[in-house]
């Protein structure tokens, strides 16, 4: 599992690299930073990608690249990572861009304008997992055999040092090359005495009585020995529970490239390799089968866009929305919400929502926030038992992996004569062969979530901000056509504000900031995406997305968020509650953002789940 | 420990021996040369125990001396990781002991001695224990178990270890106690 092996390899970063510092050779400036701890954040980044070029890691995580370079290195050398350094000219790095945005995990920069063509070395690295297992394992037996071995006094081979030409020689050197008459062994060169090399562990305690001495080593070395085993128990059990899993192949450079880049042609687009965006990647090797070629155009800039969706949405059936995907206030026809009429309470907000969203101001839209924030946990929970009925009959109806069950309308939809025409300035294509996006908005800043899952194993999520003055603005307020946002919304403000608009936006001007990341889970497919949400801290201005993931058989889980900004954020807690078989819950403090969040899912062996969801909320956010 | 082994060499023979004790002469030849040397891969070769075969002189280019390529089995000793042998002290130090098994020496670190032996210097330098009763000087006896082996193309070395159960002095030292 994906997370799984993140959490152990973030739990060996901690237990073992968290205060390496990797400092270069000249300490001499007073001004230098300590960067103890570093080395944890690189390899918490590391795990959250597959092939990553180091420049894009650097910008990513706000390092220096030298500094970046030699904690690569340092790992190299750990033999954690995988480095491939390469020569190309910018137009081989581009190539390398449509690599990873076909697969999931990008921060998309805008290349397109650069035309360098000299060549310039550009390194790439990656996690090599399987390796990590073996080297932390490794690790760990000699941690163990080296205080066994000072334990028991057994067996060592005795060392010595001669201390004027520091040279070492074993025990086998010193009998055969250096023994002469006068009780020393003397250094080949400079015939210095040579010194034992006591014990390494445990220093020799002068002075005492040599009985306490040596007691007290020993009691030292016990110590020492069992601090180490309480200190690595979460390691070892992480290490136990996925030295079983099948270690996820990332292939070499090229064969990553090559299998992204393939993927994508697959799918017949024949847009600019630069912002292709491909769904269904595969975690491991091949590329999976595409059930269908679906593709859906995210266009990132609204004008346009929302125009285009909007006719050929329009005439076909309207999306049926799973009922957890139903936001209060989401003015939704019954058809959409599958024939389940809401609950009242969850429609009385949707007057509240309008008004806001009519107004633009951040204060109004503030106060509706939590508000908002507040019936969205209400409408969760109520949608949350809806959801558990809907579990066997989505079930039955999904025909492939799929957030919701007839979302396959929706990208056939928009696939017809969509293409064509979103040739906007990101000009994203989102293709998959199950095709389904959730939006999901929150507030009067919206973070869009699009997630789709391929025929198996990749889902891209694309959170969308649109922001002005750092205010975020739905989208729909952007462009006119907001038809699109009527068919997973979770809360009514981007349909009320389908009704206003108009071209509001021509004198506006609006910054987009597009992220997108992917999910990645290995060893099974995620046919649902159970819940998407997003968000805004608003104290720390910046958006927020996350989807819970579930495979088809609600097996297995998965978590993925991403941020607006570069955030490498690090889910503070993990923490894995099995109910059952196949159960399993998590939490995470987000201390950034303010927030805590927690899920537990349980699921009994009928397949039937169950679903709590708790979060904190900031109160003057969202 | 001790193998029994068949080894081939050829054999290098000067024009004057040939004659009726040819083969007499061979066999003599290798005892001398073989005996007692030895070689990483076998070992020690303690003794020749007999000659199976000789094959066919070949007479070389240039000189008189003839090659035979003599196949013949001997006593052979080598020591290895984890052994346990007898061996008698030649040499106590400071920061050990040498002691020899046979052909092979073997050195003893301090560090591998048992803590409560310590270093006595003087005209016997020695390692006794706190209360006298165990000594280990030169020419005393003990088993010791071989930790490490060190193997040359033509020379093993070796490092023991007294430290473990039922290791150390076997007996008395056979100089004045």
């Amino acid at each position: 599992m994906g997370c799984l092996l993140s959490r152990m390899v973030k739990l060996a970063a901690r237990a073992f690299y968290d205060d390496v510092s990797i400092m270069g050779e000249s300490q001499s400036k007073p001004g230098r930073i300590d960067n103890r701890g570093m080395t944890v954040i690189v390899l918490d980044a590391l795990t959250r990608r597959q092939w990553v070029r180091e420049e894009d890691l650097a910008k990513a995580l706000k390092l220096h690249s030298k500094q970046l370079r030699r904690t690569l290195r340092f790992f190299e050398e750990e033999k954690l990572i995988t480095r491939v350094h390469r020569k190309e000219s910018a137009k081989g790095a581009k190539n390398f861009n449509a690599a990873i945005a076909a697969t999931r995990d990008t921060q998309q920069t805008t290349k397109e304008g650069e035309e360098k063509m000299k060549m310039h070395m550009h390194s790439y690295c990656c996690l090599d997992y399987a390796q990590i297992l073996d080297v932390v394992r490794y690790r760990m037996h000699r941690m163990k055999k080296k205080l066994k071995d000072e334990l028991d006094s057994r067996n060592t081979i005795q060392e010595y040092i001669c201390p004027n030409c520091g040279r070492r020689y074993s025990a086998f050197d010193a009998l055969q090359l250096v023994s002469m008459e006068d009780e020393y062994f003397h250094c080949e060169n400079c015939n210095g005495e040579l010194v034992a090399e006591s014990e390494k562990l445990a220093a020799e305690q002068l002075g005492d009585g040599d009985d306490n001495a040596r007691k007290r080593r020993h009691e030292k070395l016990k110590d020492m020995y069992q601090k180490m085993e309480d200190q690595l128990k979460p390691l070892i059990a992480q290490l136990d529970r996925v030295k079983d899993l099948p270690a996820p192949e990332f292939g070499t450079l090229q064969a990553w490239e090559a299998r992204a880049r393939a993927a994508s042609q697959a799918n017949g687009d024949s847009n600019a390799s630069d912002s292709k965006n491909i769904q269904g990647q595969g975690y491991g090797g091949t590329p999976m089968p595409f059930l269908g070629e679906t593709s859906i155009e995210v266009a990132l800039s609204g004008v346009e866009a929302k125009e285009e969706t909007e006719p050929d949405i329009k005439p076909t059936a309207l999306k049926v929305i799973p009922p957890w995907m139903i936001k209060q206030g989401m003015n939704l026809t019954i058809e959409q919400r599958r024939g389940i009429m809401p609950e009242p309470n969850v429609e009385h907000n949707s007057d509240d929502k309008k008004s806001s969203v009519d107004d633009k101001k951040p204060s109004a839209d503030r106060d509706n926030e939590k508000s908002l924030q507040d019936e969205y946990l209400k409408a969760y929970y109520a949608a949350l038992v809806k959801r558990q009925e809907e579990e066997e009959a989505s079930r039955r109806i999904q025909q492939q992996t799929e957030l919701s069950t007839s979302a396959a309308e929706e990208p056939v939809d928009r696939r017809v004569g969509m293409k064509s025409k979103r040739e906007d300035d990101e000009d994203i294509e989102w293709e998959s062969a199950a095709g389904t996006g959730i939006e999901c908005w929150v507030g009067g800043r919206n973070c869009m979530v699009y997630v789709f899952d391929g025929v198996l194993r990749q889902y891209d999520i694309k959170y969308v901000v649109y922001r002005k003055d750092n205010i975020v603005i739905p989208k729909s307020q952007i462009g006119n056509s907001s038809q699109s946002y009527k068919l997973a919304d979770l809360n009514a403000e981007a349909d009320a504000s389908d009704d206003d608009n108009g071209g509001d936006d021509d004198d506006i001007a609006w910054e987009e900031v597009f992220r997108e990341t992917a999910v990645d889970f290995a060893g099974a497919s995620f046919a649902n995406v159970l819940a998407a949400f997003a968000g805004r801290a608003a104290d720390f201005g910046f958006g927020f997305a996350g989807v819970f993931l579930f495979d088809a058989d609600f097996a297995e889980a998965g978590f993925n968020f991403a941020a607006e900004e570069d955030i490498d954020f690090v889910l503070a807690t993990v923490l894995a509650l099995s109910f059952e078989e196949g159960a399993t819950g998590f939490a995470l403090a987000t201390v950034d953002l303010g927030f805590d969040l927690a899920v537990a899912i349980d699921l009994d062996a009928a397949g039937f789940f169950e679903m709590a969801f708790a979060a904190t909320l900031p109160e003057e956010s969202l | 420990m001790f193998f029994h082994i068949t080894l081939e060499r050829n054999m290098q023979l000067h024009p004057r021996h040939f004659g009726p004790h040819l083969r007499d002469k061979l066999v003599a030849k290798l005892m001398k040369d073989v005996e007692g040397t030895c070689s990483g891969r076998h070992g020690f070769v303690v003794a020749i125990t007999g000659v199976e075969d000789i094959g066919k002189g070949l007479i070389r280019e240039g000189t008189g001396f003839v090659t035979f390529p003599v196949k013949y089995q001997a006593v052979v000793f080598r020591p290895f990781k984890g052994e346990i042998l007898e061996a008698v002290v030649t040499m106590v130090n400071k920061m050990g002991f040498f002691a020899e098994a046979g052909p092979v020496q073997i050195f003893v670190s301090n560090h591998l001695i048992p803590d409560d032996m310590e270093f006595q210097s003087g005209d016997m330098p020695n390692y006794t224990t706190s209360d006298g009763s165990v000594k280990i000087q030169k020419d005393s006896e003990v088993r010791l178990k071989i930790i490490g082996t060190r193997v040359d193309a033509t020379e093993i070395f070796c490092i023991g270890t007294i430290k473990d159960d039922f290791l150390g002095v076997i007996n008395d030292p056979g100089v004045t106690a």
